[in-house]
C-alpha cells in the first residue's frame, strides 16, 4: 500500500485539511460502518486539531499493521490520499480500486468508478431551447437517477432547477417609466413595476399540467464556465476545470467550505449538509471518480454534464429525457455537431453574459 | 391448447397475488411511456442486475432514463432528403407492431377494392373510424385545410400517403409530416428540432424520436391553446427548505402576478 511510503510530515498537513479525519478514525477490527460517524462541527474539529499529530500516527499504525476490515482499511486510505489532480497514474488507480471495493459492500452491488480522461479534439457544449421549454421538471429528475444525489425528504438534492418566470411587459407606458431617463441605458420599469423580465422566479410552481398560460421557464444548472468563479476561489484547488469542459469537483479533497457556493453566479452548486440519503437500490453503479459516484456529508457537489456519461460517448440524462427536445449536445469544436448548429443557425445568448464567465452553455430560441 | 392453459393459470395467479393485496407483483409489470402519453412504451426489466432498461417517475409514469437507449430499436432507413448521419446508426423504435388493427386493417376492411374508391378529394365531413381514433370528427390539424385522405392511404389504409401517392410506412411518419413542414423537418434531420437519445458524437449512434412520438397528429392544434405540443403533468417540486413551511416568499418576486400586494404590505 502506498500510502505506508508517505512522510509523517506530510500526513499531518493533509490531516488539516481533510474534512473528518481524527473524528472519523476508528480502530481497525471496529465493525462500525466508518463512513457514517456523528461527526463534530468544523469549530470542534479545529479545537482538536492539536491531537492531529497523534491521530495520524495511530492512523498510520493501523495502515501499517494493517487489517482485515475493507472498510476501515479504505477508508483510512482515502483520508491520507492527494489531490486527485496531482496523483499519479498509479495512485489514481488505487484510490479508484479503494473506491469501487467500499462502494460495491455499502450498496451491495458492484460498482465501477471510472476515470476516463478528455479526449483530445473534444469540447462539450449545451444548447438549451428556452422556447419550448415546458417545465415538466423531467431533467431535474433524470438528472437524480443518473447522478446518485440525497433524495428524500431529510435531504435532497437536485443540481437542476427550472424557473417559472412570468412573460415580460414591455408595455409602451412601462419603457418611458423609471431610472434613468433620457439618456444612458433604458432598463425601463423601476423596482415596484419592473418591464421585461428580471431574472427571479418559482421554484415550487405545482399546476395540474404544464405549460402554463402566460409562464416561461428557465432551467439553470452548471453553466461550466470557461473562467469558473467557482474555481478561482476554491482555497484547496479540489475543483477544477477538465480540458473538455466539464467543472469537476474531486469530493475526497473538498473540505466544504462553501466558498464555490457564494462565488457562483448560477447559484449551480449543492451542498450535503447531512448524510446523504441515496436507497440501494436506486443507486447508479456506473460511476465516474469526478461524476456521479456517491458523495459523502460535507462536500459540495454540481452538475459535471454527466462525466460518466460523455466521456464514453452517451448523452447527458438530462438531454435523453426532455419530452420537448430544447436540449441540445455536442463537440463545441465538431462543426457537424447539434451544438454547433445551433450556434451557426439560432438566436443564443448565455446566461450573466456580463459576469465574463464563458459559459459552454448557451440558450437559444427558434 | 397447452399455451392458452398456462396463460389463463398465469392470470389467476396475478388476479390471486392481486386480491391477496400485494402490490409487489405489479412492479415487475411496469409499463411506462416514453415521450408523450399515447405513443410508444416500454415495460420496464432488468438487463443485468441492478441495471433496468428504464427508470420511471413514480408520479406520472414517464421514462426518466435509459439504460438502453436502443432497446427494441431497428434502423430508420433510406431519408427522402441527404442528411449528414451514418446509415444503420440512426435507429428508431417501430409503431407498426403497437397498432391493434394494423395486421389486419389493409387486408380485412381495405382490401384495395373494398370499400369502392372514391376519387372526391374534396375535404368533407366523414363520420367513420372513431373506433380507432376517438377524436377523428374532431380534426386537430390543419385548420380545416386538410382531412384523412392528405395523410392516409386512400387504398392502402396500413399505409400513409407522400405527394405523389407513394405510400409511406407507419414507422417513418418524418416522410409525411416533412411535406409540409419544410423547416422543421430541416432542423429536426439535422438534430435541432426533437429529441434523440444515444451518442453525442455527430457520427454516433442514435435513437431519432419521429414526429408522432411527441405530436398528436390528429390533435397537434390544441383547440384554443393553438400549440403544437400538449400539456403533460410535471414531475414534483423540490422540497422546501427547512424551516420554511409554505411557497408564498417567492409569489411576490419581479414582475409576478402580485407584485401590488408587495408594494402594499411593505415586501420587496
Amino acid at each position: 500500500m502506498s500510502d505506508t511510503k508517505i512522510p509523517l510530515v506530510d500526513i499531518t498537513t493533509r490531516a488539516t485539511h481533510e474534512n473528518n479525519s481524527v473524528s472519523e478514525w476508528r480502530p481497525a477490527d471496529d465493525d462500525v460502518n466508518v463512513d457514517k460517524p456523528s461527526s463534530p462541527s468544523r469549530r470542534k474539529f479545529i479545537k482538536k486539531s492539536a491531537g492531529v499529530t497523534t491521530a495520524s500516527l495511530i492512523g498510520t499504525a493501523a495502515l501499517v499493521t494493517g487489517s482485515d476490515n475493507v472498510q476501515a482499511n479504505t477508508s483510512w486510505a482515502e483520508h491520507f490520499q492527494g489531490n486527485y489532480r496531482l496523483m499519479s497514474d498509479e495512485e489514481k488507480a488505487e484510490a479508484i480500486d479503494r473506491l469501487e471495493k467500499r462502494y460495491s459492500l455499502e450498496y451491495e452491488k458492484e460498482v465501477t468508478v471510472d476515470g476516463t480522461d478528455a479526449q483530445e479534439g473534444v469540447l462539450f457544449g449545451y444548447a438549451l431551447n428556452i422556447q419550448k421549454c415546458i417545465g415538466c421538471r423531467r431533467c431535474v429528475k433524470a438528472c437524480v437517477e443518473e447522478n446518485n444525489q440525497s433524495r428524500g425528504d431529510e435531504q435532497e438534492i437536485e443540481w437542476i432547477r427550472v424557473l417559472k418566470m412570468e412573460k415580460g411587459e414591455f408595455t409602451q407606458e412601462k419603457l418611458n417609466d423609471g431610472y434613468p431617463g433620457d439618456y444612458g441605458i433604458q432598463v425601463g420599469g423601476n423596482a415596484y413595476s419592473a418591464a421585461g423580465v428580471v431574472l427571479e422566479g418559482e421554484h415550487y410552481y405545482e399546476p395540474e399540467a404544464v405549460p402554463e398560460g402566460d409562464s416561461h421557464y428557465m432551467p439553470i444548472a452548471c453553466m461550466q464556465c470557461e473562467k469558473p468563479p467557482c474555481v478561482k476561489v476554491c482555497p484547496v484547488r479540489t475543483t477544477y476545470r477538465e480540458p473538455d469542459g466539464p467543472v469537476v469537483i474531486d469530493y475526497n479533497w473538498c473540505i466544504g467550505c462553501r466558498m464555490c457556493i457564494g462565488a457562483c453566479p448560477y447559484w449551480a452548486r449543492r451542498f450535503n449538509w447531512g448524510e446523504p440519503q441515496l436507497p440501494k437500490e436506486e443507486m447508479n453503479p456506473k460511476t465516474h471518480y469526478l461524476g456521479n459516484r456517491p458523495r459523502m456529508k460535507g462536500v459540495v457537489e454540481k452538475c459535471t454534464f454527466c462525466i460518466q456519461r460523455i466521456r464514453h460517448g452517451r448523452y447527458p440524462a438530462c438531454v435523453e429525457v426532455c419530452p420537448v427536445g430544447a436540449r441540445k449536445f455536442g463537440n463545441l469544436l465538431d462543426p457537424n455537431s447539434e451544438v454547433r448548429r445551433v450556434l451557426d443557425r439560432k438566436r443564443v445568448f448565455r446566461l450573466k453574459a456580463e459576469a465574463n464567465t464563458y459559459p459552454k452553455f448557451f440558450y437559444f430560441v427558434d | 391448447m397447452n399455451k392458452f392453459n398456462l396463460g389463463t393459470l398465469k392470470m389467476f395467479l396475478v388476479a390471486g397475488v392481486v386480491m391477496l393485496g400485494a402490490p409487489d407483483a405489479f412492479s415487475e409489470e411496469v409499463v411506462c411511456f416514453e415521450s408523450r402519453k399515447g405513443a410508444s412504451e416500454v415495460t420496464k426489466k432488468d438487463i443485468s442486475e441492478g441495471w433496468p432498461n428504464v427508470k420511471c417517475s413514480p408520479k406520472t409514469g414517464a421514462v426518466l432514463w435509459w439504460g438502453d437507449p436502443f432497446d427494441g430499436t431497428q434502423p430508420m432507413g433510406e431519408m427522402p432528403i441527404e442528411a449528414d448521419y451514418l446509415k444503420g446508426e440512426a435507429v428508431v423504435k417501430p409503431r407498426t407492431g403497437k397498432l391493434a388493427l394494423y395486421a389486419i386493417c389493409g387486408v380485412a376492411c381495405h382490401n384495395g377494392t373494398f370499400p369502392v374508391k372514391n376519387d372526391d378529394r374534396n375535404p368533407r365531413t366523414l363520420i367513420m373510424h372513431q373506433d380507432v381514433v376517438p377524436d377523428a370528427m374532431n380534426l386537430q390539424h390543419g385548420r380545416g385545410g386538410i382531412w384523412c385522405l392528405d395523410c392516409h392511404h386512400s387504398d392502402k389504409r396500413n399505409k400513409l400517403v407522400d405527394n405523389f401517392g407513394n405510400e409511406i410506412s407507419f414507422d417513418q411518419s418524418q416522410k409525411l409530416c416533412g411535406k409540409c413542414h419544410g423547416p422543421v423537418y430541416r432542423d429536426w434531420r439535422d438534430g435541432i428540432h426533437g429529441k434523440r437519445i444515444g451518442e453525442w458524437a455527430s457520427d454516433g449512434k442514435k435513437r431519432w424520436f419521429v414526429c408522432t412520438e411527441c405530436h398528436n397528429p390528429h390533435d397537434v392544434q390544441q383547440g384554443e391553446r393553438n400549440r403544437g405540443f400538449a400539456q403533460l403533468h410535471p414531475e414534483p417540486a423540490p422540497i422546501l427548505p427547512k424551516g420554511i413551511y409554505n411557497k408564498d416568499h417567492e409569489q411576490h418576486h419581479g414582475s409576478g402576478a402580485n407584485k401590488e400586494d408587495a408594494v402594499e404590505s411593505g415586501d420587496h
